[in-house]
């Protein structure tokens, strides 16, 4: 198990071989941090290491913290510890470092190429978006703040400047839960004879309850289907800057499937965070089957994610390649396990708008707000609606 | 260092301890509870509800013959929920009462603050107990971000503050189980602190293995065709997966049906008896007496 034991110190060879593994871990994306190297060594004191199967089930409860790390674990445990020739998973890991460059223009960073987003050239390009966007109107892209002409540097700063004031709205959203507190609507009785301890019975001291500030949760499921290409990567953005705020933010996006981006969005170094977008967003910008998507978000996300206070944000240009009536009880199902349920709509804001596509006219019963949202200024514009249908 | 098998025997012997129990432990986690006790670190179970979490936390208190005392988390528990509480209505009776007393002040109130009046809550509960007992602290996903950070703060050193007596050390330090479904992300700190076992649906083997375990009255060739269908089921796209409990319960139902040949036994029958496996309406929709039929025939 240990291959390079021998050398001139031998507890020491083993030593520096139990704590690299800690870091080939960090490099394969665990969350270890320094202390886990020592309690590796005390892991291997207690444990011994001649026994890989107790080792690798002990390491396996220490090092790791989340389902994805559990699940990759066995592997990487092999292909550092098992000797070369005996290593028959490595070649079959995927190679998680290697950007997938292929989709590199798909993605929210700064300090890429504007010719490569999609749509930049405007004049060129105009045309095309428009068969792309099925009939949405011509004006629509005369917009002068639509997000594909802005530099992209700016874009960031506005973005989560925009995405800071909605998680401070957020926040002043009240729950009926309530909680002890020093002024408020109702009087707390158990409290008050609490406090009336310290006066000998006699209530001087009143306290009071006053409902409680609980941020809802929030989970967008956002388009990226070639339909919506012009704008998904806008509001990959936004997701991102709004996970920066707030931590309850959960992100799918979806075209003929469903995935979550939450970690990926999460993840603090950029270039890593787009990498990871690459390998997560195969087919992007294909068809859409919104329908089935949301069915698949019910089945597998829905039953532990949403729950009584959660708003659930939909952004998509409503063009499905499915059934409406799919689309239509999957959205049912959403809206009864949710708080809310708001759909973001980049084509509403063009004048002359109305919801024609198949799959938009199947989802409006079920809304509790329906929003236009093509570029910052629409989002903003849409803002106070959205916070008032979160409240 | 131990010598390998003398650790490898530990764990089989742990092993050998929970199945004396009823519950049938995998390898992976009989090395984790071990460690748990080496490291002094709390174990951390997540899993999809219905795999047998909360089983763990009781099958050790068993198995150390601890006192098991549970914390059931829930949106909006506070702290003092979790901790303490002053027993008010016998602090008021007790201050009416010393009013005839001669004692000083200070001498009263340091009796109406005294542990008498204290209202130990499961988590100085488990602080303070003279044997150390397994602490679970059930759905920890359900309290808020605030409980949790508080929750870590006792985790770290053991010990709690009360304003009005001191600091309270723990007299014996609990073993502590942490179980979580995954409805929300825990904080990393948490996380650190405690040693991770992700909880599966369990195999055929260890599923059969339980139903032997806990109820021996259900034969043979009726407890393997019952596991087989359940594994079946859970292969399905369902939008709850039948647990542990649920096959359990369906067992006892198909024994109380009368009922001991799935693959022989009507369609019909079959179905009515899933009403304690499957409980969600879209779920018995999907289970059509045809699809009953090709898996019963399967098995």
């Amino acid at each position: 198990m240990l291959s390079c034991a021998a050398v001139a110190d031998p507890a020491a060879a083993l030593r520096s071989r139990l704590t690299g593994f800690v870091g080939f871990l960090r490099v394969n994306r665990f969350g270890v941090g320094g202390g886990d190297a020592l309690a590796v060594l005390e892991t291997a004191e207690r444990v011994g290491v001649f026994d890989r199967d107790v080792m690798r089930w002990s390491l396996q409860a220490l090092l790791c913290v989340r389902c994805d790390e559990w699940q990759r674990f066995d592997r990487l445990f092999d292909a550092y510890f098992l000797p070369p020739n005996r290593r028959r998973s490595w070649d079959a890991l995927p190679n998680e470092r290697e950007p997938d460059l292929r989709l590199a223009d798909a993605v929210p960073e700064d300090g890429g190429d504007a010719s490569k987003t999609p749509g930049a050239d405007r004049d060129v390009d105009d045309q095309g978006a428009q068969d792309e966007r099925h009939g949405a109107s011509r004006e629509e892209s005369q917009v002068p703040a639509d997000f594909r002409t802005l530099d992209r540097g700016e874009d960031l700063v506005d973005i989560a400047a925009l995405m800071r004031r909605f998680a401070r709205r957020l926040k002043r959203i009240a729950l009926r839960r309530e909680v002890r507190s020093r002024r408020g609507r109702r009087l707390d009785l158990p409290g008050t004879i609490r406090r009336s301890v310290e006066s000998g019975g006699t209530p001087i001291r009143v306290a009071w309850k006053n409902r409680r500030r609980i941020r809802p949760r929030l989970v967008l499921l956002l388009d990226v289907s070639r339909s919506m290409s012009a704008y998904s990567v806008f509001f990959l953005r936004l997701a991102r800057a709004l996970t920066a705020e707030l931590s309850d933010v959960h992100c799918f996006v979806f075209h003929t499937r469903i995935v979550s981006v939450t970690d990926a969005l999460a993840d603090t170094d950029p270039k890593r965070a787009q990498d990871r977008l690459h390998i997560l967003s195969e087919g992007w910008a294909g068809g859409t089957r919104i329908g089935e998507s949301l069915d698949a978000f019910n089945r597998i996300h829905a039953p532990r994610l949403v729950h009584s206070r959660t708003a659930v944000i939909v952004v998509s240009d409503g063009y499905d390649s499915g059934e409406p009536e799919r689309l239509a009880a999957a959205l049912g199902a959403i809206a009864r396990r949710a708080r809310r349920v708001v759909w973001l709509n980049p084509l509403a804001g063009s004048p002359g708008f109305t919801p024609t596509a198949r799959g938009m006219r199947a989802a409006l019963p079920h809304l509790d707000l329906f929003a236009s949202g093509a570029d910052l200024a629409s989002i903003e514009r849409a803002l106070p609606d959205i916070v008032a249908a979160l409240s | 260092m131990t010598s390998p098998s003398q650790r490898m025997s530990e764990l089989i012997g742990l092993q050998q301890q929970f199945a004396a129990v009823g519950y049938i432990a995998d390898r992976s986690l009989a090395a984790a509870l071990l460690l748990m006790t080496d490291l002094g670190r709390q174990l951390l179970l997540v899993g999809d509800a219905g795999v047998g979490k909360t089983e763990v936390a009781k099958a050790l208190a068993q198995v150390r013959s601890a006192r098991l005392i549970r914390l059931q988390c829930y949106e909006g528990l506070d702290a003092h929920a979790a901790m303490y509480e002053w027993n008010y209505q016998r602090q008021l009776l007790a201050i009416k009462l010393l009013e005839q007393d001669e004692r000083s002040v200070a001498a009263k109130e340091q009796d109406i603050f005294s542990e008498r009046y204290l209202l130990k809550r499961p988590l100085l509960d488990a602080i303070t107990c003279a044997t150390p007992p397994v602490l679970l602290i059930d759905e920890v996903d359900r309290a808020d971000e605030a409980f949790e950070a508080y929750l870590l703060e006792l985790l770290s050193d053991f010990q709690m503050s009360i304003p009005e007596l001191g600091t309270v050390t723990a007299t014996s330090v609990p073993a502590v189980v942490v179980t979580s479904n995954g409805m929300r992300e825990l904080s990393d700190a948490l996380r650190r602190r405690c040693l991770y076992q992700y909880v599966e649906y369990p195999s055929f083997d260890k599923e059969l293995a339980i139903i032997e375990a806990k109820m021996p009255e259900v034969g043979g060739s009726l407890a393997r065709q019952t596991v087989q269908f359940v594994q079946s089921v859970r292969r399905l796209d369902l939008r709850k997966k039948p647990g542990i409990a649920e096959t359990l319960d369906w067992a006892a139902a198909l024994l109380r049906l009368g009922i001991a040949e799935l693959d022989r036994e009507s369609p019909e029958r079959i179905v009515e008896s899933l009403a304690a496996l499957i409980k969600t309406r879209e779920d018995r929709a999907g289970l059509t007496r045809e699809v009953v039929a090709r898996i019963a025939q399967a098995c």
